[in-house]
């Protein structure tokens, strides 16, 4: 039994963290996790509609 | 043939690149920074004699719109920035590694070219509750910048997130971001803000470490003069529109289709600092002004808060459409900014009201 992990991914846009448990040579389970968090739709809130897209394109 | 191992001479025989090209590139790189013609044998001995530094491109709080700038810069190419000026030793989005494999290349640098590596930071670092919004290979952004950015040798925070904390800043900045400035003590910062940034003013900067052995001059924000030294409403090409009282004042009407000022769309020009209007973007064809949208600041300190609404006119200006308000705008924005923005104001304030006056002069005494 073995876990591996795989953190940073590249070649990607983003962070993202894979987590793989291995037996006998066979992926049994698997997590990923994104391991970045800015809270967009929390800055988005109250803001005039028009700018969103502005806001939204940097995700 | 000599070996130059890491030299940016062994590097251009290797590509197969023409001495003319490398000296148009010198050429393009002096003009940017602002620098005598006559400066440009200097910036090519610079760059073909000594080593590559090392440069650790390090991703937080991003959205790789910066990596984006430099991919698809054609001048300088990528392959020009990355393979001669700079040695990319780590950049998450396009190296080959990944994982474990790609932290220790990381930190192998970092002990090996301690104090004389460059690290350009792209995305925000979040402070809040242990700076647990960010994590590569396990460790905090907050950890690992203050680690790899405290050994180098300087600082390039890339974009206004790395600058100034950015959007994950905005209001009410959930994670606490702030930038690389707040973070690092004891160890050059340069902000090149810009949401993007150009890459332009990132090989720039490159090239006058290279060639003058010292970072340009910054104001007091920490950007360049001589990419953030003027107004962008000073270098727009739709000015002239402007000081006539020619205004887009809806989209698509009369006035926007040709190409008139877009002041009262909510174009942030007269309080924004850029040299986008000179360089421009995509190969220097074109820039959000020139293709019909006002700018939004975006090389501005927390401009996601005090530049929006993006599409309303800029705030307590009572009028508009003569050349004196604008300047009014412009001095009481530039008075808040520094001392010698200010004196750029003044100067660009009286260049104007002077300017109509000295051209009658000079049409009487030729008559």
């Amino acid at each position: 039994m073995a876990k591996i992990a795989i953190d940073p991914v590249t070649r990607i846009e983003g962070h993202l963290r894979v987590e793989a448990q291995v037996d006998d040579g066979q992926v049994t389970d698997a997590w990923s996790s994104a391991t970045m968090w800015r809270g967009i739709e929390t800055i988005l809130q109250g803001r005039d509609p028009r700018d969103a897209w502005y806001f939204t394109q940097r995700i | 043939m000599p070996t130059e191992i890491g030299g940016l001479k062994s590097a251009l025989i290797r590509r197969g690149m023409a001495r003319r090209d490398f000296l148009k590139f010198c050429a393009a790189m002096t003009a940017v920074l602002a620098l005598p013609s006559r400066y440009v044998p200097r910036v090519a001995a610079a760059l073909e004699g000594a080593a590559r530094p090392p440069l650790l491109w390090l991703e937080y709080q991003d959205c790789a719109g910066n990596t984006e700038s430099v991919l698809r810069a054609s001048k300088p190419t990528v392959a020009e920035l990355v393979l001669d000026v700079l040695s990319l030793d780590y950049h998450e989005t396009v190296m080959a590694a990944a994982g474990h494999q790609a932290e220790k290349s990381l930190m192998d640098t970092v002990e090996a070219y301690k104090g004389q590596y460059l690290v350009v930071v792209e995305g925000s670092i979040p402070t809040k509750d242990g700076g647990i919004y960010c994590t590569v290979g396990g460790r905090t952004a907050l950890d690992l910048v203050q680690e790899i950015g405290g050994n180098a040798a300087a600082i390039i925070a890339a974009g206004t997130c790395a600058a100034y904390g950015g959007i994950p800043a905005a209001a009410p900045n959930p994670t606490g971001a702030v930038g690389v400035k707040d973070l690092v003590n004891g160890v050059p910062v340069i902000n090149l803000p810009g949401c993007p940034m150009n890459v332009q003013n990132l090989t720039a900067v490159v090239v006058h470490y290279r060639t003058v052995g010292a970072w340009p001059a910054t104001d007091q924000r920490g950007r360049p003069m001589f990419a953030y030294g003027s107004r962008i409403h000073d270098d727009c090409e739709r000015r002239a529109h402007f000081d006539a009282g020619q205004f887009v004042e809806d989209w698509g009407d009369h006035g926007h289709r040709k190409g008139w000022c877009l002041y009262k769309m909510g174009c942030k020009g007269p309080e924004t600092f850029h040299n986008c209007p000179i360089v421009r973007w995509n190969d220097g064809t074109s820039w959000p002004i020139g293709a019909g949208h006002g700018c939004v600041g975006c090389s501005e300190p927390n401009f996601w808060d005090t530049m929006s609404p993006f599409y309303e006119r800029l705030p307590n200006v009572p009028g508009f459409g003569v050349e004196a308000t604008a300047d009014k705008v412009g001095l009481g924005i530039v008075a808040g900014v520094t001392g010698v923005f200010a004196l750029h104001g003044v100067a660009s304030a009286i260049r104007a009201k002077a300017q109509p006056v000295n051209r009658s002069k000079v049409e009487v005494e030729e008559e």
